[in-house]
């Protein structure tokens, strides 16, 4: 275990109806390129991508589903212990904003109370497409308290942005689970993302 | 506090329907992915391998598979995953239960006779309620208050009518058919509060219904609360649904042995990366009506102070000299182990702790058979803490579930909700071409494997007489032996408390391995069945717990929910001899043992039989040695890219498997320095483990 590379390690999941551009955000991010038309990449886990911000190198860990979500058909465990979520849909297709619902009952369900999650709308390069307002989404973000940001994987808009903000989000967080947990140990098991923190930032 | 709603049954009954097909009913119509009926044009219509029933075995068989390249198609009819291996929150449990009180429906054989070729013939399988089989005998108890927050007077004279009354006004189970125990007669007077709250829905309803909470918040009996006795928080019903989702209350209750298959194949293919594991922290025992810890590492016996210094020279001289194979072992073969312990001058209490919690094996267990766990147990001492045993963090539900996303990761397609009807015969070949979903599509596969819970009762070979678990799961408010740390995670060895009366395994979890909310433990209960699962067991709860129907048992920790159930033994299945055609495999549920050795051992002959040339779940290349540093323009992932990752692997593994070699020398150093001090060996034990952390 090669830890003395990074000061924090974050593991973020991405979840969100099929073909809302899930794989092309991740793909888009950690290799830089758009791939279109190819589905999921046989046999990869996760896309690691480190990057550095004011001075601190994190360590991003991003899951995908697998193709999973396809038939509603996520396993529980893939919620479990990620710091992070990006519930993705599709600016173009109303469904995939309509089911956001229920995505967000099986983060409540399954993934930990602590976890951060933020919404993004993709596909912005095809504004003339578009089904959802941005006034609508925001609205619907703010009413579950969580970000909101738009992309487009194809045009790399945003999806540096998207990480980056996360990321520092995330920072932040770990830095306040420090202050706050400062006495009191962490939870086991639920803590695991804490002691996860702690243990990385010492170095 | 959650939804409790005076539903009736019909309406809970109504309700589970519309959870149990949430995508369908909650859905817009537009909405296509998320219904089932429109789930036909997306499936393809070739497979290698049909898998249906997410259980263990099954989800192993489904990633070997999938890791060497077989296209696999993995269902369930459930809507959620592992089947009788699953683990439920708290609401999603009482979902359950309520599905197992419905009376199944008869199940509606549709024609496909008009999807048949010339020379085929259909198998049905057996789809309406297929672990209606399985399960058995549920029922629950609730000794829980229903007010939130109650601070209650610690009763002197339990069972006081009062705490039943209350008790009974919970009561989760809905209409038992046929019982006659007196503590279900009270259900009848409060079916309504039943399941109100179930699997799923609950948010949705807290958010709905939070304000105008009915009667469920207001004091029936305010009795209790004007004492001014010390009081003792209690946790409230409504508090266990209100946290409902911070359960995870498994179906069954076994152990992974550090040395077991099971272990092996998690490290081997990799799977482990999605589970975290914690370390059984003790081994207890119940002897003489009192619970007692059972030194079982050497360290442990040099700790120990129930032991005398004879004692504990003779445990070590025992334990030492039990790992290799002797001549006087040897004349002992067929004979009883106990015999064999007697003869060694060990004194009861040895022979106790060795018989009933080391071998974990009943008096007449044959002297090999004994000596063979007896063994197992003791190498798997050591390797990631002082007990042999593990446990997943939130449930043992979730190692099906890795399974299955190692699967998909390696392209599986995964369905849930979604089954197979029947299945298309070749007459002449005696084998199965194609199976048809239950939308009626037909899905060509050169094999099928099924859980058998889908095949009916006339096709399968069973041991005679069958087999079943009693089981049994409670919610207590505090550990059988309380500790320093009240995070300890214990295996109970429960000898037969009576003639006749079957040896009891016991597990206690607490809220750190995420299967119980804070402040409580949930504690699980296995034996064979010889009676109903409350036959079997209720004896050994009240004993051991403070209930309602015990007596003096003030210092014990106190049950607030129960409930038990019995379940088919997965041993029961028979290897061979069942009327299918060749290439159709079947997997049993989960069976009687503390390990998984029988469903890992199924799940890798079955992936042999059918691909005997093939490696059995080789690791899954490790992601993190794939990062891509953003420069990478063409296709990352082309050849190029994948024989660069090869490589990579291969050297990973080579440094892997150089590790171990390492880590195994120095486990072998450590066990000789076991064998010279213990107090040596608990600080060494230590070392590596905190090294681990
Ligand atoms: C099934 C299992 C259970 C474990 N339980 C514990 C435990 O209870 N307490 C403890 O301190 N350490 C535990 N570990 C960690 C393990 O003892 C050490 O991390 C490992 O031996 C270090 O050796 P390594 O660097 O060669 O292995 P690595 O290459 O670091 O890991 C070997 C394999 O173990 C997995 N693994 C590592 N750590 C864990 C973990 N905590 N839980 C689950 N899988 C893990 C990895 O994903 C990998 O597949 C467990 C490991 C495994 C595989
Ligand atoms: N125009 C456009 N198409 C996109 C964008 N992101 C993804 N797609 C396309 O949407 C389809 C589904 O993308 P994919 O990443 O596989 O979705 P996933 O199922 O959510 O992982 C593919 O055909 C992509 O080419 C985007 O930002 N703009
Ligand atoms: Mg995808």
């Amino acid at each position: 275990m090669s830890m003395e590379d990074y000061d924090y390690l974050f593991k973020i999941v991405l979840i969100g109806n099929a073909g809302v551009g899930k794989t092309c955000l991740v793909r888009r991010f950690t290799q830089g390129l758009f791939p279109p038309g190819q589905g999921a990449t046989i046999g990869v886990d996760f896309m690691i991508k480190t990057v550095e911000i004011k001075g601190e190198k994190v360590k991003l860990q991003i899951w995908d589903t697998a193709g999973q979500e396809r038939f509603r058909s996520i396993t529980q465990s893939y919620y479990r212990s990620a710091n992070a979520l990006i519930l993705t849909y599709d600016i173009t297709c109303e469904d995939s904003f309509r089911c956001l619902p229920e995505w967000l009952r099986e983060i409540e369900q399954y993934a930990n109370n602590q976890v951060v999650t933020i919404l993004v709308g993709n596909k912005i390069d095809l504004a003339e497409k578009r089904e959802v307002l941005r006034q609508r989404a925001e609205d619907f973000a703010e009413a579950q308290s969580m970000l909101y940001l738009e992309t487009s994987a194809k045009e790399s808009d945003n999806v540096e942005k998207l990480f980056l903000d996360l990321a520092c989000e995330l920072i932040r967080e770990a830095k306040q689970n420090k202050l706050d947990n400062n006495d009191t140990a962490p939870m086991p098991g639920e803590g695991k993302t804490i002691s996860y923190l702690s243990c990385c930032s010492l170095n | 506090m959650l939804g409790l709603d005076s539903f009736n049954i019909d309406s809970v009954v109504i309700h589970t329907i519309s959870i149990f097909f949430s995508g369908v009913c909650l859905q817009s119509p537009c909405s296509l992915l998320f219904e089932p009926v429109t789930l036909q044009p997306c499936l393809p219509s070739e497979f290698d391998v049909v898998i249906l029933g997410t259980g263990l075995a099954e989800s192993v068989v489904a990633a070997a598979f999938s890791r060497v390249g077989q296209r696999v198609l993995h269902v369930d009819r459930r809507s959620y995953y592992a089947a009788n291996w699953a683990s439920f929150t708290f609401n999603g449990l009482l979902t359950w239960i309520q599905q197992h009180h419905e009376e199944s429906q008869p199940e509606e054989a549709q024609d496909w006779s008009s999807l048949l070729e010339e020379g085929e013939e259909l198998i049905y399988l057996s789809n309406s309620k297929s672990e209606s089989d399985s399960i058995s005998n549920v029922q629950v108890f609730s000794f829980t208050s229903e007010e939130e927050e109650e601070e209650e007077a610690p009763s002197p004279d339990p069972p006081s009518i009062a705490e039943e009354q209350t008790g009974g006004a919970e009561e989760d189970a809905v209409k038992e058919n046929s019982e006659t125990e007196s503590a279900d007669s009270k259900e009848d007077d409060t079916k309504e509060k039943s399941e109100a709250t179930a699997d799923g829905d609950d948010e949705e309803q807290a958010s709905q219904t939070e304000g105008e909470e009915p009667e469920a918040d207001q004091p029936t009996t305010s009795a209790a609360q004007s004492q001014s006795e010390p009081i003792k928080k209690k946790i409230s019903y409504p508090q266990l649904l209100k946290e409902g989702r911070r359960f995870n209350i498994d179906l069954v209750s076994k152990l992974m042995y550090s040395r077991g298959s099971l272990v092996d194949l998690l490290i081997k293919s990799n799977v482990s990366r999605y589970a975290e594991f914690k370390n059984v922290t003790r081994i207890l025992t119940y002897r003489h009506g009192k619970v007692q810890q059972v030194p079982c590492s050497r360290a442990d016996v040099f700790a120990s102070r129930q032991l005398s210094v004879v004692e504990k020279r003779k445990l070590m001289r025992f334990l030492t000299s039990c790992m290799e194979e002797t001549e006087e072992q040897q004349a002992y073969n067929g004979r009883p182990y106990l015999e064999f312990l007697c003869d060694q001058q060990l004194g009861d209490n040895l022979q106790d702790f060795l018989l009933h919690s080391i071998a974990m094996v009943t008096e007449d267990t044959p002297t090999e058979e004994g000596l063979t766990s007896t063994r197992h147990f003791l190498r798997c001492l050591g390797r990631y803490g002082n007990t042999p045993f593990l446990f997943p963090v939130y449930g043992l539900g979730e190692i099906p579930q890795c399974f299955c996303r190692m699967c998909a990761v390696f392209g599986g397609i995964y369905c849930l909700r979604h089954s197979v009807n029947c299945l298309v015969m070749d007459k002449e070949t005696n084998r199965c071409k194609a199976v048809i979903d239950s939308r009626g599509q037909r899905i060509s596969c050169s094999h099928f494997v099924v859980e058998e819970g889908y095949v009916g009762a006339d096709r399968k070979q069973m041991a005679t007489p069958t087999r079943s678990l009693s089981r049994a799961v409670l919610i207590t408010d505090g550990s059988i032996l309380p500790s320093d740390s009240d995070q300890q995670v214990s295996m109970v060895t429960v000898p037969p408390i009576a003639a006749g009366c079957p040896a009891v395994k016991m597990v206690e979890l607490c809220s750190s391995t995420m299967t119980c909310m804070p402040g409580t433990y949930l504690v699980h209960l296995t034996c064979q069945s010889v009676g109903s699962a409350y036959e079997d067991l209720s004896p050994v709860v009240t004993r051991m717990f403070h209930t309602p129907e015990s007596h003096d048992q003030e210092n014990c920790p106190s049950v607030l929910w129960c409930l038990y159930f019995n379940m088919a033994d997965g041993s029961g299945l028979e290897a061979e001899g069942h009327n299918l055609p060749s290439n159709v495999y079947m997997c049993s549920g989960p069976d009687g043992g503390l390990g998984h050795e029988h469903a890992i051992k199924q799940a890798e002959s079955i992936f042999q039989k059918i691909l005997p040339e093939e490696d059995f779940c080789p690791p899954a290349p490790n992601p993190e040695d794939i990062i891509y540093d953003g420069d990478n323009t063409s296709s990352a992932m082309g050849g190029e890219e994948e024989e660069k990752e090869e490589t990579e692997d291969k050297q990973e593994k080579e440094e892997k498997e150089d590790k171990q070699e390492e880590k195994e020398e120095t486990e072998d150093k450590q066990e000789e320095e076991e064998k010279d001090g213990a107090g040596e060996m608990e600080k060494e034990e230590e070392q590596t483990l905190q090294t681990e952390e």
